[in-house]
This record gives structure tokens, C-alpha cells and sequence, in this order.
């Protein structure tokens, strides 16, 4: 008879990185079938495409011993970029923005657990940078005819060439920017149901937040930075839509346009690139929400939750460092 | 939002399932062939032998006693002979003085006659003087006789009784609880007139309220008051079990004045009560045998000196068990032999099949989700103290992390979802910075 030695404890919760990464695509399946059916095939290959440059890139940048949770991990970011991407964007950006993720956003910064930013973000911010002109023409109707049956040209654009036919909304910027920042006079009910012009994941607000609240249900993200995040945009769009009406939008027309829901629900929650605790959580939610709110409504960008969560997650090692959690000392003793 | 709360933060809910419970009745277990007994206590006492090689001795009498201070005597836990006085393998490889006593088989094991304590006709120093003399040693985490010392000097305003248990699955406090209520009620009174406290908490957990609830409410009436916490680990280490209460009755006692109270555990009370009461000695303990491994798990009054090899057969030893645990599945430390002797103090074991030990991958790197931080009850960082631990910075976990309050009850190891070995990371840093033993005991505010 051999006996095993162990060290305490000899329990486990259970629940690994691999779990977390997987409840991750679990609550992103709604929405991801939602943009299938209305962005169709154009849809479809952005988000395939996404996820095996991501997988593929991860292999690349991976070291020994996380091969599976490298893996598990570039599943949910190659999912979150595509969704949060425009539709009709040609393939190899969408392919070269994974790569980015993997590689910049991660494998450079240490790989798992190292990022400083959420790497699907860097791989979005990028793109955005480099292709400002598809990133803002690449838009699509949704439900549009035909939807399921044709690519639209612009995706299968050559790499470094421009698409044959030009970017299916040529004035993509003028009519994004109205659907997104005053709501156009759009009904809510279109904006948080998905019936607009958007990212293809971005659309459905209320999808977004049914996958985040599954998320918080297992306690697989901090439910309190998404909080925190809409609370702060809600509780400032609801101050300065009193003061100005006409030019600021309403808090629940800022809540479902854009790309706040995703970002709010799923891109600041990432656990490598958010505060450990929960005072800190609640602090990184509202200092995102606040930026957000500024840059959206007084900056000259027409979305500004990407750069939003960018300066946010530059702050982290600070918040981190003011909300340390204090020690309980003997009684009589005093906190250090 | 930024203040302290009075409140038990952290420690973990632990599901029934995967923690099968051992049955809550009290078996008398068989003598071994032979018994072993260390010439040591915990913390680090010695004893002096006071028989011979040869001496037959009746069950109850005295083999050895303090060589200096006040240390609880060992007495023959049968009717036997002394074989041996020598050294044996202890459980961590080391080597230890012990005396090998044979029981006489056939032997009654009556208890020769003795005078008992009556509590109301004795002083305080005498029952902390019989406590000692009849080997009493309480837990490890208990101090059962520095506070006893202590409380001649300075009586203890309250008495607070720990009826939860301090680590899984054992459900000791529980099982004393159930079938021990004369000697507890006993144990009670002698306890408060020897610290001198007026008057006495119970702390249980929900399950076995109606049981605590008959103690104080049968015979006479006892200045005890009963609370029940729903389920948590770690609330019944002493460290934390004031705070816990603070929180949940807040108009029952202040946090200082509960972290000030004495708190001893309800096996040792019952202890005091059955022994001190019938001028007994203590020849055995009530130990937890539980584990899947195991075919008739429970609760068993061990003579002490059993090799554990006997007890856990006794309890129906399968041959496919893969580790045993000494103490408890959160906090004990699993074994590297059978062939040790159960000496007072050892109070749980369970035994595992390989199916029941958790899978041990490779840690991956921390993904700083901060679960950790959420189930740590001292309050601390546990991520950063690992981080800090992986590039030996054993200094800075100290200093500015304060690596002394861990109680190393491994709720972050056992929520680290990167499998990252921290309890033990700290134990290795608690050793390299020479202060190992040095368990942070002390209440938490």
C-alpha cells in the first residue's frame, strides 16, 4: 500500500480557467446566434474567421504547460472580436485583428493571466486605428434580403486592396454615428432588440445583458463593474439629458446604442485586466462609465467605449494598489 | 464602503456532497495489541517517565509527568504492562521517545475507584490542578491550560464554547454534543467556576441547534446562552469564531469582549466533565474516522497510544485507500505512514481512495480574478502574497502583507481556479523566514 501525499487542501471548488473561458462563450452563444440570423453569412465568417486566427495565433504564442488554457482562452476572444466588429469587414483585417489580439494584446505581455488589456479590445483598437475608413463603411442592414445566401463583396476583399465594389454603406459614418449617439430618433425598443445598423454583436443590447447576467448567475465575472459601468453612464446621460435634450440622449437610449453593453458586460470584466477586489471593482466600473459618457458626448469619435476601457484598464494597477485589501490584526492591536 | 465591517468576510460554503459526514454516534473502539505513547505535548513539552520496563500498572495510573512546568501527565490507558522505553518513528519520519504498553488481553479495564471532583465544594486552582493531573491537553489551537493559568490571575468575564467544527468532515463538537450533554453540562460548571466567568456562550452551527437548545434546558439551570451560524468554513477557528458571532448577535457581547474569552471546544469540555467528575484519568479521546475509504466511518473513543494502522482496520480499512489525511480535508496534513501512534490531540483522520484525491495539475499562471481575495477570511491578498512567494520575496509578504495573520485555512487554494498551490507556498514562506510554528491563534477584530 502507497500513500499519496498531498498538501492542504485536499478539496477543490472546481472550477478552473478553462470553466471561466468556457461559461464565457456559453453567455455569448445568444447573442452570437441573434447576429447569424441578422447579419447572415457575412456574420458567420467574420465571427469563424476571428476565432481561428485567434486559435491559430495562440498556438503560436502559447508557452509550454498552458496549452489548453491558452487554447480555451483565444476561444471567447476571437468571439468577442468578431462581434465586435463591423459585419461586412474584409475577412483578412478580421483575421489580422486576431493575430493582433493574441499576440499583442497577450503573448507579449506574458501570455495567460498577463494582459494589461483585454485582448480583444487591442485587436479592435487596432483595426480601428489602421482601417479607419472600412471600419467605418463595412456596415450592413440588419435582416437585410439575401442575407443568407451571398457574402457581401467587401469581405472577400483581396488583403491591402480595396474591395471591387466599395464598403456597402459608403456614408456608414454619417448614418452610425446618428444610430449610435442621439439614437436617431430610433425607438428603443429597435436599439435594445438589434433592429439597427451595428457591430455584428454589438446590436441586441438585451442579449448582452442576458449573457452577462448568466455570467454574474455563476459567478463567472465581477457582476459589480457592469454595475457600476451602466449605473455611472445611466446616472450622468440622466443629468445631462435634463440639462440638454436635444444634444444629449436619454439614459436608456445610451445604455442599448453602441458598443457599451458589450464592452461593460464582457470586455472590462476581463479578470487579468480588471481590479482583484471589490472595492476596486466598483471604482474601475465607474471610472470607465465616466469616461465613456465624456468621450461620447464631447469627444469627436462617434463611439468611445473602446478608448474608455482602454484608459481604464491602464489604471488598474493603481486601483489595485488604493484598494488593498487591509488585513484583520489581533484585537487591540491597531491596522497598520 | 472603504471602512472594515464588523463582519466575517470571506471563508467558502462547502457542499454536502462532496464531503460525506461521518454518523454522529460514539463507538467504543477495541484495544491494540499493543499502545505506543510519545514523551511529548503539543507545543513541545516533555514528559518524564515514571515506571519501569516490566511494571504492571492498572488502567488510569501515572506512566510519566512534566520534567519542568505544568504540562498535563500521561496515564496507562489500560490494565497492562510497560514493555518498553525507547524511540519510534513518528508519523513525519522523524523519531520520538515513547513507552510501548501492552493491555493484559482478557483484562476488564474497569477504572480502579477514585474520588471525584464536586464543583461546588472546590476552589478554582484546584480544578485547573486536576485538570492537569488527570492529562486533559485540549486541542492544538485550544491553549486549553494557558487559559485555565491565565484565568486565576484574572478571571475571564465570558466562556465562549466552539461547537463547530474547525476543519471537515470530522463532526466531533457534533458528536459529543448528541450523546456527551451530562458531561458537557458537568465540564460547564467546572469550567466557569475554575476561569471564574460568569457566564457562557455555545456557538453551533444551524444543524445541531435543537440539540445545543436541550442542553442549557435540561436539569438545572445553567447561565449559558446557545447561537447557531448557518453553515461556513472557516468560522469555527478560534481566531475567527468571535468575530463570526459579533456579526450575526451583536447585542449579545461585544466583539473585544468575545475575543477576549477563552474558547474551548466541546469535546474538551466533556472531557473535563467526564474525568474530573469521577476522578478519572484520560485513557482515551473521542477521534473522527471518516473518508470514503472507510466501511464503517465515525466516531470512535480510541484508547490512546492505538496505532493508527488498528483504529482505521477497526473502522473497516479498504485496501484500495490512497492517502490518509491527519486532521481535516481543508487544513490536515496527509500522511506518510500508517504506523504512528494516536496520541491526545489527534483527533480526525480521513482516509481516500485515489477517485477522492483532487487532480493535481500543474498550476498555471495567476489570471488575477481576485477569487481569493473574496474568500480569504484574515483579510489578506493572498494573489499577491503568491506572486510575491514565487520570486522568494519572503521579507515583503511580511512586511507588507502581512503574512503572520494567515491562518492557513486554504479557502484561497481551494478557489484558485489556476490551481495554484498557495497554503503551501506560505508554509514555505512562514519556514524560510523562521517563524513556522508561529500560527496566527490570536483572535481576528
Amino acid at each position: 500500500m502507497t500513500l499519496r501525499l498531498s498538501s492542504a487542501p485536499h478539496l477543490h471548488a472546481g472550477r478552473s480557467v478553462s470553466w471561466r473561458m468556457l461559461q464565457m462563450v456559453i453567455a455569448l452563444l445568444p447573442v452570437t446566434v441573434f447576429a447569424v440570423a441578422a447579419f447572415g453569412l457575412a456574420a458567420l465568417a467574420t465571427l469563424l474567421t476571428a476565432i481561428v486566427a485567434c486559435l491559430l495565433a495562440a498556438r503560436l504564442g502559447r508557452r509550454s504547460g498552458e496549452v489548453q488554457a491558452e487554447e480555451a482562452s483565444a476561444l471567447p476572444t476571437g468571439l468577442l472580436l468578431g462581434l465586435s466588429l463591423p459585419p461586412a469587414l474584409p475577412l483578412w483585417m478580421v483575421a489580422l485583428g486576431g493575430v493582433v489580439a493574441m499576440l499583442l494584446g497577450r503573448a507579449l505581455f506574458g501570455g495567460l493571466g498577463g494582459q494589461v488589456f483585454p485582448p480583444a479590445l487591442v485587436g479592435r483598437i487596432v483595426l480601428q486605428a489602421a482601417f479607419p475608413l472600412a471600419m467605418t463603411q463595412a456596415w450592413l442592414e440588419p435582416f437585410a434580403a439575401g442575407r443568407a445566401t451571398a457574402l457581401p463583396a467587401s469581405s472577400l476583399a483581396l488583403p491591402l486592396m480595396a474591395p471591387a465594389g466599395g464598403y456597402p454603406i459608403a456614408d456608414g459614418a454619417a448614418s452610425l454615428a446618428a444610430s449610435r449617439l442621439d439614437g436617431g430618433g430610433l425607438p428603443l425598443g429597435d436599439l435594445w432588440l438589434g433592429q439597427v445598423v451595428g457591430a455584428t454583436g454589438e446590436t441586441s443590447a438585451l442579449l448582452l445583458l442576458l449573457g452577462a447576467l448568466y455570467l454574474a448567475w455563476v459567478r463567472a465575472i465581477d457582476w459589480r463593474i457592469p454595475c457600476s459601468l451602466l449605473g455611472t453612464v445611466a446616472l450622468l446621460h440622466l443629468l445631462l439629458h435634463g440639462l440638454d435634450p436635444a444634444r444629449h440622449p436619454g439614459a436608456l437610449a445610451a445604455l442599448g446604442s453602441g458598443g457599451l453593453m458589450l464592452g461593460a458586460c464582457f470586455l472590462a470584466t476581463d479578470p487579468s485586466s480588471s481590479p482583484m477586489t471589490r472595492r476596486g471593482a466598483w471604482l474601475h466600473g465607474a471610472l470607465i462609465g465616466g469616461l465613456v459618457v465624456l468621450l461620447r458626448q464631447f469627444g469627436g469619435e462617434p463611439e468611445g467605449v473602446l478608448y474608455a476601457i482602454l484608459l481604464g484598464c491602464a489604471l488598474v494597477p493603481h486601483i489595485d494598489r488604493w484598494t488593498c485589501p487591509r488585513p484583520l490584526m489581533p484585537s487591540g492591536r491597531a491596522h497598520p | 464602503m472603504f471602512a472594515s465591517r464588523p463582519g466575517l468576510s470571506g471563508g467558502i460554503r462547502l457542499s454536502g456532497e462532496a464531503l460525506p459526514r461521518p454518523p454522529l454516534a460514539i463507538r467504543q473502539m477495541s484495544y491494540a495489541p499493543l499502545l505506543s505513547l510519545p514523551l511529548g505535548r503539543p507545543g513541545g513539552a516533555r514528559l518524564l517517565p515514571v515506571v519501569r520496563e516490566g511494571a504492571e500498572l492498572r488502567r488510569g495510573d501515572l506512566l510519566a509527568r512534566a520534567a519542568d512546568g505544568c504540562a498535563p501527565a500521561l496515564h496507562a490507558p489500560a490494565t497492562g504492562s510497560v514493555l518498553r522505553i525507547g524511540e519510534q518513528a513518528d508519523a513525519n519520519g522523524g523519531r520520538v521517545a515513547v513507552i510501548q504498553f501492552a493491555p493484559f488481553p482478557g483484562g476488564t479495564q474497569e477504572y480502579p475507584a477514585a474520588p471525584g471532583l464536586d464543583v461546588e465544594a472546590s476552589e478554582a486552582a484546584q480544578i485547573v490542578a486536576a485538570i492537569g493531573a488527570a492529562g486533559i491537553c485540549g486541542s492544538a489551537t485550544e491553549e486549553l491550560h494557558a487559559h485555565l493559568w491565565q484565568a486565576l490571575e484574572r478571571p475571564a468575564s465570558m466562556l465562549l464554547l466552539n461547537g463547530i467544527e474547525a476543519d471537515p468532515p470530522s463532526r466531533r463538537q457534533a458528536a459529543v454534543l448528541h450523546s456527551q450533554a451530562v458531561e458537557l453540562r458537568l465540564g460547564l460548571r467546572f469550567l466557569l467556576k475554575a476561569l471564574g466567568a460568569r457566564r457562557a456562550l455555545l456557538a453551533v452551527e444551524e444543524g445541531d441547534a435543537a440539540a445545543a437548545v436541550l442542553l442549557s434546558a435540561e436539569g438545572e439551570s445553567l447561565p449559558l446562552s446557545v447561537h447557531s451560524l448557518p453553515p461556513r468554513y472557516p468560522q469555527g477557528h478560534p481566531s475567527l469564531l468571535p468575530r463570526a458571532l459579533a456579526a450575526s448577535f451583536p447585542d449579545v457581547a461585544s466583539l473585544a469582549e468575545l475575543a477576549g474569552a477563552p474558547c474551548l471546544e466541546l469535546a474538551t469540555v466533556a472531557e473535563i466533565g467526564l474525568l474530573l467528575a469521577s476522578g478519572r484519568k484520560l485513557t482515551d479521546q473521542v477521534v473522527a474516522l471518516a473518508g470514503p475509504a472507510l466501511r464503517e466511518p465515525g466516531h470512535y473513543r480510541v484508547p490512546l497510544g492505538t496505532p493508527l494502522r488498528f483504529a482505521l482496520t477497526e473502522a473497516g480499512l479498504d485496501a484500495d485507500v490512497a492517502g490518509v489525511v491527519h486532521g481535516g480535508l481543508m487544513r490536515g496534513e496527509a500522511l506518510a505512514t500508517l504506523d504512528t501512534p494516536i496520541a491526545p490531540g489527534m483527533t480526525a483522520f480521513v482516509a481516500l481512495r485515489a477517485g477522492d484525491l483532487p487532480a493535481q495539475p500543474p498550476p498555471l499562471p495567476c489570471i488575477r480574478c481576485g477569487d481569493c481575495i473574496e474568500a480569504c477570511p484574515a483579510q489578506l491578498h493572498p494573489a499577491q502574497l503568491g506572486l510575491l512567494a514565487g520570486k522568494a520575496e519572503w521579507r515583503a509578504m511580511q512586511e507588507q502583507f502581512h503574512l503572520d495573520r494567515c491562518i492557513e485555512c486554504g479557502c484561497c487554494a481551494h478557489v484558485c481556479p489556476s490551481r495554484i498551490p498557495l497554503v503551501q507556498a506560505f508554509r514555505v514562506a512562514k519556514a524560510a523566514l523562521g517563524r513556522l510554528p508561529a500560527r496566527s491563534l490570536e483572535p481576528l477584530a
